[in-house]
């Protein structure tokens, strides 16, 4: 398979023009779910089905570079609209991105039957937008997506520190001189690339996969923007040229959803296994603060019996340290031991230590 | 010759959401060098009237000086303070990050915040006292500290005049000090303050001015003359201020 990505044609085409996409995709992604905003992607991905079978209705041409550019013009009004339902009326955004999402993606489907029935429909191959086909790359489809999406990736390096302030405190960014409205379009706009260039390639159903997952798997990793942003490029990347790379190596394997079973998978380690904000790290970390506490108080209780005896040599049995202390007292007196804090004085009787009364005492604060 | 303008001032300002004026017919004059209090009840317009000085919301009529000019021409001289919760504070940055957010402003397109930014922002950093967090994740602060990192933002920007909403709200009593102390210190380098506040009972303690607010401005001037019993019961209603609870949720 390796050896083939180099040698076959085709098969470099894929991978590239995949890579390119998660490149794009991911990082521009990154700033869509800062700004909490995973829906507009979708939004914008059905919205742009009905500019794809309008630029070919329009211009007989179905080149992508048309068809993208079609799409990117869709995509971008059916924003603009979300953008002007929520300021002139009651409607709250998620039922915007519903409303724009379904009609725009119904009118697309209505064309698109209708361009079907119509001959040259399958000619035109534009059901594949609906779920990708990674296999029909050509070359020139490469130049579309690296176009595009280079553009968008200027644009968003240039405005750096425009768009983190705008993401994290626009007003405060308002304050200081920074033309928000301007700034949010820019963006928005970068984001309608980010998705249009993937049409083709992931589909329209599936291509809000590609610019949220990478950047959501990311944020597991790092607390740093640029570092999210790189690696959110990286996940889009490996996403992008594997699943691209196993549809087009399966007899009609639509590429949508195999892009999307790859990030699923980057999601899901994620999710478990990252440092600190991973599920395993945080149940890890759960469990050795239990066992700090458990350990504190077996040694509180140890030192109060030493107390009331006055003697250090006697020792206690362990059925009765777990009448206060719980049944698990048996790995916090190993613990305890182990610091030279307890000491075992007869099978199952445990005492306190010199060094473990010091300890008692300096956690009591005296 | 003439007194010099007023830090802010406020003339005829309504602000309307919908139907609703949030805020109505206020005329206020805040005199330079002066810390001055906005109070009211809930829903009395406070944060309307900070966000309207800073073109944050477009009033229904009425005018906005900054020192005697409109604000959009005065803009270097303005810091703002949000409120705390304004904001997602899991947003992957540092401190020392989004304190030289401050001075973005001052630098232009394409400029990256370099050596004499991450400067200044240190030394803010120091001035309200947590210069040693300057690396740290701004998800791992707690509230008292979220709110001496805006600060130090505002601080950063050099500015005349501090526009703050609610800088007490839910501060452990080491910052609510702390804060008290830098307002001071402002008031001392001749900057003015004008902060939204919830706490009647420090209101004489920590400020000059103060504003009285429910939609209409009731009173303002000096703490000792307009911070009348007379006064907050116009403000907080027949039924008394003293009901209210000194600190909201």
């Amino acid at each position: 398979m390796i050896e083939e990505l180099f040698s076959d044609y085709t098969l470099r085409t894929v991978a590239l023009g995949a890579a390119l996409l998660g490149v794009v995709s991911g990082s521009l992604g990154t700033y869509a779910v800062l700004r909490r905003q995973a829906l507009l992607g979708d939004a914008i991905s059905h919205a742009a089905l009905p500019g794809i079978a309008l630029a070919f209705l329009l211009t007989a041409s179905k080149a992508p570079v048309v068809l993208t550019l079609g799409a990117a013009l869709a995509g971008w009004a059916g924003t603009l609209l979300v953008m002007a339902v929520v300021r002139t009326t009651r409607v709250k955004s998620d039922s915007a991105l519903a409303i724009v999402l379904s009609v725009f993606f119904g009118v697309g489907l209505v064309l698109l039957t209708h361009l079907q029935r119509s001959a040259d429909a399958s000619q035109a191959g534009l059901d594949r937008y609906l779920f990708g086909q990674a296999a029909a790359l050509l070359e020139r489809d490469l130049v579309t997506i690296g176009l595009f999406g280079g553009v968008a990736l200027g644009v968003a390096l240039a405005c750096w520190k425009e768009f983190k302030l705008l993401s994290f405190d626009p007003d405060f960014a308002a304050t200081i001189g920074l033309r928000v409205r301007a700034y949010d379009v820019l963006l928005t706009g970068l984001l309608v690339l980010a998705v249009v260039v993937g049409l083709q390639t992931v589909g329209v159903v599936l291509m809000s996969a590609m610019v949220v997952a990478p950047a959501a798997a990311a944020r597991q990793w790092t607390d740093r923007l640029g570092v999210m942003m790189a690696l959110a490029a990286l996940f889009g990347v490996v996403a992008g040229v594997g699943g691209a790379v196993v549809s087009s190596s399966a007899e009609r394997m639509p590429t949508g959803p195999t892009i999307v079973l790859w990030l699923t998978g980057l999601v899901v380690v994620s999710l478990l296994a990252a440092p600190r904000r991973g599920l395993v790290w945080r149940f890890a970390a759960d469990r050795r603060r239990a066992g700090r506490l458990r350990l504190g108080a077996a040694l509180a209780d140890l030192d109060a019996l030493a107390v009331r005896h006055g003697s250090l040599e006697h020792g206690h049995s362990v059925s009765v340290l777990e009448l206060t202390a719980g049944r698990g007292v048996g790995r916090s007196l190993a613990a305890l031991e182990e610091r030279g804090w307890a000491q075992r004085t007869a099978e199952d009787e445990w005492a306190i230590t010199e060094a473990g009364r010091d300890e008692a005492r300096r956690r009591r604060g005296g | 010759m003439n007194a010099p303008s007023p830090a802010l001032e406020v003339l005829d300002l309504t602000v309307a959401y919908g139907e609703r004026p949030a805020l109505w017919d206020v005329d206020l004059a805040v005199p330079r060098g002066t810390l001055t209090a906005v109070v009211g009840p809930n829903g009395a317009g406070k944060t309307t009237l900070v966000r309207a000085v800073l073109g944050l919301v477009r009033p229904a009529a009425g005018t906005i000086r900054v020192f005697g000019g409109p604000y959009r021409e005065r803009r270097r001289l303005v810091a703002y303070v949000p409120q705390r919760g304004s904001v997602d504070w899991d947003f992957p940055t540092n401190v020392l990050d989004v304190v030289t957010m401050g001075r973005y402003g001052a630098l232009g397109w394409l400029r990256r915040p370099g050596r004499r930014e991450r400067e200044a922002a240190v030394e803010s950093l120091r001035q309200v006292g947590i210069e040693d967090l300057a690396d740290r994740q701004i998800s791992e602060l707690s509230g008292g500290q979220q709110q001496r990192v805006f600060l130090a933002r505002a601080l950063v920007q050099d500015a005349e005049i501090y526009l703050m909403d609610e800088p007490f709200q839910g501060v452990d009593a080491l910052t609510e000090r702390a804060i008290v102390a830098l307002l001071r210190e402002l008031r001392e380098a001749g900057r003015t303050v004008v902060a939204v506040h919830h706490d009647l009972q420090t209101v004489a303690e920590y400020f000059d001015e103060v504003a009285l607010l429910n939609v209409r401005l009731v009173a303002s001037g000096r703490v000792e003359e307009v911070f009348t019993e007379e006064n907050l019961r116009a403000t907080y209603g027949a039924r008394g201020f003293l009901e209210r609870p000194a600190v909201e949720a």
